[in-house]
């Protein structure tokens, strides 16, 4: 990874933080990931399909940028236990479960798993913040593909 | 007057003193000391019981008298029928209640043994796929939900979704001698026409399936549907030509049910999808139309693949593995509930 390209990035996203006067922005390209918060903290994290396999750029890449010497924050992954569709909501044109910024609890249901009428309903493993949901209603998803990742409450 | 949502829970035990005591004329005072209820919720019970079609007969001043065995589903009256280990062992019985699956999930979730029925007369909310409902009219259906404590990981139990449509398949014949074609992967169809379906839902963690509540709702003995459903829908006593024991008909569903259970914990689950391809005639060769609306397509079915998922070979060439979704005949645009 470029580390003057992580620089003009941050850069960028901070003007638009600013400009736009937003809490939080987080980007991805390739297999990367940044998150700018306000307050001056900075987060690069690999892609969870990447984290079995470490990659040296996030390492290299934090003294780059100052404000991330802290280590990026261990956000909690809800996987997938089968292959099906996701569905976010009880019923079509109902209410998601769970919005991103929500607080959730040990057990809450986050979405539904449909494979084969068989419905897999996915409970919260862990208390705390939605932060990211990255299934979209009605399409298919992988056995262990990442649903939802969850910054657990301290 | 204005009914409940749901029954008291002292209606099953009422019930079941009548059908304990089928000839003797049963005082109120009685009754209410037995059941620790008061004399006006027994008053108010036998007219709810009247209203399931039981017949009691009113004596001045002595009390009130079973005239007839009912077909209610009651613990009591379905023992003597059961022939299955431990299905159906322990009952929850409803004469009224939102949806047995709730009902269910909720005592599943609380720690309910497995093999645990819930079953009602009549479901005011029956549950199906992703937010459609199931007609459950008064005693006229079986309306069941049964929790499953299966070992192993989530993705297993798709091969028990199989077996819960044979299952019910079987039944079917057994005790009403009607022959039923499956449409993938478990609705009971009869001459086209839906008249079972089947919802199973999971709890589990990634590699350990906390419970499965398995919902089955069957018309029974409907004689006839609201106009809005009679094209989709029938009966097994309209395709038997006579009336039906619902409780034969639950005892052997139980039944079936749990032989296909062993079976797939046997490991069955190959055997399973064979019987399956064996019995429907959507497996192989038939046109259909998956899905609804902006996505829907439509093929020829081509059998199933190793995990039991519907292959369809799409008009373009392409063939699709039919992960969930509504699978109908090409050509219709229904969408009765799944």
């Amino acid at each position: 990874m470029d580390i003057d390209k992580i620089k003009s990035l941050v850069a960028g996203l901070a003007d638009l933080l600013e400009g736009r006067r937003l809490e939080e922005i987080e980007v991805q390209e390739g297999e990367l990931r940044l998150r700018l918060r306000r307050g001056g903290s900075v987060s690069i994290a690999p892609l969870p399909a990447a984290a079995s396999n470490p990659a040296p750029a996030p390492a290299g890449a934090t003294p780059a940028v100052p404000a991330a010497s802290e280590p990026a924050e261990s956000l909690f992954v809800i996987k997938s236990p089968i292959v099906g569709t996701f569905y976010g909501a009880p019923s079509p044109g109902a209410a998601d479960f769970v919005k991103v910024g929500d607080q959730v609890e040990v057990g809450q249901v986050l979405c539904i798993i449909e494979a084969m009428k068989l419905m897999n309903e996915i409970e919260a493993e862990v208390a705390g913040e939605v932060v990211r949901k990255m299934a979209t209603n009605g399409q298919p998803v992988e056995f262990g593909e990442p649903l939802f990742e969850i910054r657990p409450r301290k | 007057m204005p009914e409940p949502p749901e029954s008291p829970r002292y209606l099953t035990k009422l019930a079941e003193l009548f059908v304990a005591h089928p000839t003797v004329v049963l005082s109120g005072t009685r009754m209410a000391q037995e059941l620790a209820i008061s004399r006006s919720s027994v008053w108010r019970g036998i007219e709810l019981l009247r209203q399931y079609g039981m017949r009691l007969r009113g004596h001045r001043a002595t009390g009130y008298q079973l005239e007839a065995m009912p077909d209610l589903l009651l613990p009591a009256l379905l023992a003597p029928y059961r022939k299955s280990g431990v299905f159906g062992r322990r009952v929850h019985h409803f004469f009224r209640v939102d949806s047995t699956q709730r009902a269910a999930l909720a005592a599943a979730a609380a720690g309910e043994t497995h093999g645990t029925l819930f079953v009602a007369e009549e479901q005011t909310a029956g549950r199906g796929r992703q937010g459609h409902s199931w007609a459950s009219p008064a005693g006229q259906g079986i309306y069941l939900s049964l929790i499953l404590r299966p070992p192993g990981p989530p993705a297993g139990a798709l091969a028990l979704n199989l077996a819960a449509g044979i299952a019910v398949a079987d039944a079917a014949r057994a005790a009403a001698g009607v022959d039923a074609d499956l449409r993938w992967p478990n609705d009971l169809l009869v001459h086209g026409r839906k008249a079972g379906g089947v919802l199973l839902e999971m709890s589990a963690e990634a590699t350990r399936i906390q419970h499965l509540v398995l919902g089955i709702g069957v018309n029974v003995n409907q004689s006839e549907f609201p106009p809005e459903l009679a094209p989709l829908a029938t009966s097994l006593r309209l395709a038997a030509g006579r009336p039906l024991s619902r409780l034969e008909v639950l005892a052997e569903i139980l039944f079936q049910l749990e032989a296909r259970y062993q079976a797939f914990l046997a490991g069955g689950a190959a055997e399973l999808q064979a019987e399956f391809a064996r019995r429907s005639s959507y497996a192989e060769g038939r046109r259909v139309r998956v899905g609804a609306g902006e996505g829907a397509y439509e093929g020829v079915t081509a059998g199933l693949d190793a995990q039991g998922f519907l292959q369809v070979r799409r008009d373009d060439g392409a063939l699709v593995t039919v992960i969930s979704g509504e699978v109908r005949p090409a050509g219709r645009g229904d969408g009765d509930g799944g």
